[in-house]
């Protein structure tokens, strides 16, 4: 290949960045440094509407799940600005507006994304991802922008001297663990089992919540395995664990096309365990039924969301309310909700609205105020038995979750392990 | 046929000594002036473009200049970025920072190379696949190190109390002077002696041998410089970005260094200062555009400039010279053109062959 190096040479490399410099000036001016007394409405908020941005992965490996964080409050400030508004602490009604930003799971990309629009949002909530949540997390607490209500379960978020302008919204791993040790702990028998875990933070969050669920019972491990999130393939592992015929087989994974061939590698074993799945990779039609999981079997998970593929719910007033929105408003993201993630942002929709509700000024800080102090508000799409609290310290909005059994469609609450 | 004499004219008139140097010192002054007036946001931009502007300039080093598929820069970049983060976390010196993170990502590259440099064509694509494919589970379980995949933050680029400066000033023109003391450094290894063996390297090997060059010697020297230069990006990204974790060396991060390192322009300088360009501002633009179409939009641009400028971006002028010179429309330029010495008008006349 020919190279050019010709007429117009090495100061080239200046004068182009330099063009760059001067075409990106034509943003505008440097804005003086207008602290912004209490008084001033914030950015992103104005008489008549007020701007919220996610920033979420809408591209790449985790787009399904991204698009559904995105997808689940469109439906619902869509739905409520149609119906005139959100009416705010201050008396005055406005519109909210969601802009969505995709980060690709690029922590670079996510910093970048809060770079260029933390001024013209009131704030980001909604979410996906522990890294790039993270990777803008301290630029937010400079910059005091609320970063609130996020999808990960990294406890963080949910520290109120670390993270002053963050709350995290779903349960921690740990609480998950926790909900599935105990009811197993409370079937008072003699359990064996069987760990898969991640082998990261996530992973050992499951487990140590787990642990503690069961401590002191009569549930027994009897065999312990980890796998890391790029393995292709965790066949070794589960023949071990097979060999150990344990009766539970609590499978921390959150890799979907994993825990379908675990599934199904397990079955070809000849082990037939009750499982444990996480609330992210537990989806009936994304991940037990392509894998054609026997209900007979029991699978587990637990959740804090009505599920609208069970027939159980089928003539919910949330659910057919959550749907009918989610098909009028979200078509650009998505309008099926095969993840939870759709469900969540429903509900950080509706929370939102709560603090919305208690705001007194139109102010960041103000907003952070109201949004600290919600308690016993159930969520439309929540589970009876799960409600939003904000005002726990170290624990995210909901911490709460109910444990489900998998029955061929969709899951119905487990009252016990059997 | 008058505007094709105005561009010639236009042509010869930047071609004079002066006035290149007047451009270069004006463009300087902006470059220096530009964040004190700029609003913030966009000196980040500025200054997150200087970090892949870096690390696609390592990239062409190995690959646009030596002709070796390299799939594995990101790694480089991380790992810059990781021992940048741990070695900020205790407290040492920000210059020994600044060498440890260039010194260390130099050693594992010489490694890498001393073992992967005897492989020829594929087999070292294979190999450099494997660094970043190995090294995201390896920095989710070394997590004393580098903070499990919840990853590790270290802000040590707030700008000092006597620079009088903002944090986003102060991050750009750390990020301009290293950056720019990056670029002089390679711009002057590819165009020397050094330069012109890559070049002999990448062409033919068996000549090469033949010339007295060790072409084993020259492909490990170039994907060493090729790993140092990613480690000054990765320093160069903890100054930006202040955070890495696993994903910062995901795989398909390499491939999007790739990408850009083909769209500025493969074994180009600019090149890779476009490449940069692209990297960081084509995201923001499609995001702006279609939040949930910004892969689609990508795809579509990439495959429309390479389908216009084969030769990436940089190649822009070469085919505009072509157009508006008269009597040359049409020529190739030769190989000749590509030995790493600037032509002079004459010797442009000459290796321009109808």
């Amino acid at each position: 290949m020919s190279i050019y190096r010709g007429p117009i040479g090495a100061s080239s490399i200046i004068a182009l960045s330099a063009t760059v410099a001067l075409v990106l000036a034509g943003c505008g001016g440097r804005a003086g440094s207008g602290d912004g007394n209490g008084d001033e409405a914030s950015p992103g908020i104005t008489d008549d509407s007020l701007a919220l941005g996610v920033i979420t992965p809408l591209s790449g490996a985790t787009a399904a799940q991204g698009n559904c964080t995105v997808a689940g409050l469109v439906a619902y400030f869509g739905d409520a600005n149609d119906s005139g508004g959100i009416e705010f602490g201050d008396g005055t009604t406005r519109e909210v507006n969601v802009e969505a930003f995709d980060d690709t799971y690029d922590p670079q990309k996510a910093l970048s994304a809060f770079q260029q629009n933390y001024d013209s949002v009131f704030g980001f909530t909604s979410g996906l991802g522990t890294p790039t949540n993270r990777a803008y997390r301290e630029a937010a607490i400079d910059e005091e922008v609320p970063q609130v209500l996020v999808q990960t379960g990294d406890p963080i978020f949910s520290d109120r001297d670390d993270s002053p302008w963050q709350l995290g919204f779903i349960p921690i791993y740990q609480n998950e663990g926790e909900a599935f040790g105990s009811l197993l702990a409370e079937a008072e028998e003699d359990l064996t089992v069987g760990i898969l875990s991640q082998n990261d933070d996530y992973g050992e969050g499951y487990v140590e919540g787990f642990k503690k669920g069961i401590e002191g019972s009569d549930v027994e491990i009897v065999g312990e395995h980890t796998y890391e999130a790029t393995d292709t393939s965790v066949d070794a592992q589960l023949t071990e664990l097979a060999a150990t015929e344990a009766d539970v087989f609590f499978n921390a994974m959150s890799v979907a096309p994993l825990v379908i061939s675990s599934i199904e590698t397990v079955r070809e074993l000849g082990w037939d365990p009750s499982w444990f799945l996480p609330s992210n990779t537990s989806s009936p039609d994304a991940i037990l039924e392509p894998s054609q999981a026997d209900p007979e079997d029991g699978f587990y998970t637990v959740s804090f969301a009505k599920a609208p593929q069970s027939p159980q719910y089928e003539d919910d007033d949330d659910v057919v309310e959550f749907l009918d929105n989610l098909e009028t408003y979200s078509s650009a993201y998505t309008t099926s909700p095969d993840y939870p993630h759709c469900m969540w942002s429903y509900m950080v929709g509706a929370t939102l609205e709560q603090a919305f509700s208690d705001m007194t000024e139109p102010t960041r800080e103000n907003f952070m105020e109201a949004l600290s102090d919600i308690s016993d508000f159930q969520a439309p799409l929540m589970l009876e038995g799960t409600s939003v609290d904000t005002t726990k310290d170290g624990q995210p909005a909901v911490s709460e979750v109910v444990v489900q059994r998998y029955n061929g469609t969709g899951y119905d609450n487990a009252e016990s392990f059997d | 046929m008058a505007d094709d004499a105005d561009g010639a004219r236009l042509l010869d008139f930047l071609q004079r000594k002066w006035v290149r140097v007047a451009l270069a010192g004006i463009a300087i002054i902006v470059l220096v002036a530009a964040p004190l007036f700029l609003p913030i946001h966009t000196n980040q931009s500025l200054a997150r473009i200087g970090v892949f502007a870096v690390s696609v300039l390592g990239l062409n080093v190995i690959m646009g200049y030596t002709g070796q598929v390299s799939l594995g820069q990101i790694f480089f970049l991380g790992l810059g970025a990781y021992v940048t983060a741990y070695v900020v976390n205790a407290e040492w010196n920000i210059a020994a920072v600044f060498l440890l993170a260039v010194m260390i990502t130099g050693a594992a590259g010489l490694i890498v190379a001393l073992a992967t440099a005897r492989l020829g064509g594929l087999a070292i694509a294979m190999v450099t696949i494997a660094l970043p494919i190995v090294g995201v589970p390896l920095a989710k379980r070394m997590s004393d190190f580098t903070g499990g995949s919840q990853g590790t933050s270290a802000r040590f680029s707030a700008a000092p109390e006597w620079s009088k400066l903002d944090n986003d000033q102060w991050q750009y023109y750390v990020v301009l002077v290293i950056g720019a003391i990056t670029f002089f450094l390679v711009y002057n290894f590819v165009r020397g002696k050094y330069g012109r063996a890559l070049q002999i390297v990448k062409e033919n090997e068996a000549v090469a041998g033949s010339l007295g060059i060790s072409p084993y010697r020259y492909k490990v020297l170039a994907f060493t410089i090729a790993a140092v230069v990613g480690g000054v990006s990765g320093f160069l990204y903890m100054v930006v970005v202040q955070y890495t974790s696993p994903e910062t060396l995901s795989f398909h991060h390499s491939i999007d260094l790739l990408a850009s390192m083909v769209i500025g322009g493969a074994g180009s300088i600019i090149g890779s200062l476009i490449g940069g360009i692209y990297y960081v501002l084509v995201p923001n633009f499609t995001n702006e555009v279609a939040p949930t179409l910004t892969s689609l939009i990508q795809g579509a641009l990439l495959l429309a400039i390479l389908f216009m400028l084969p030769g990436g971006i940089a190649s822009l002028p070469q085919l505009l010279h072509r157009r508006l010179s008269p009597g040359r429309a049409g020529g190739f330029v030769s190989q000749s053109a590509s030995t790493g010495d600037p032509p002079s008008p004459a010797s442009t006349k000459q290796s321009v062959s109808d």
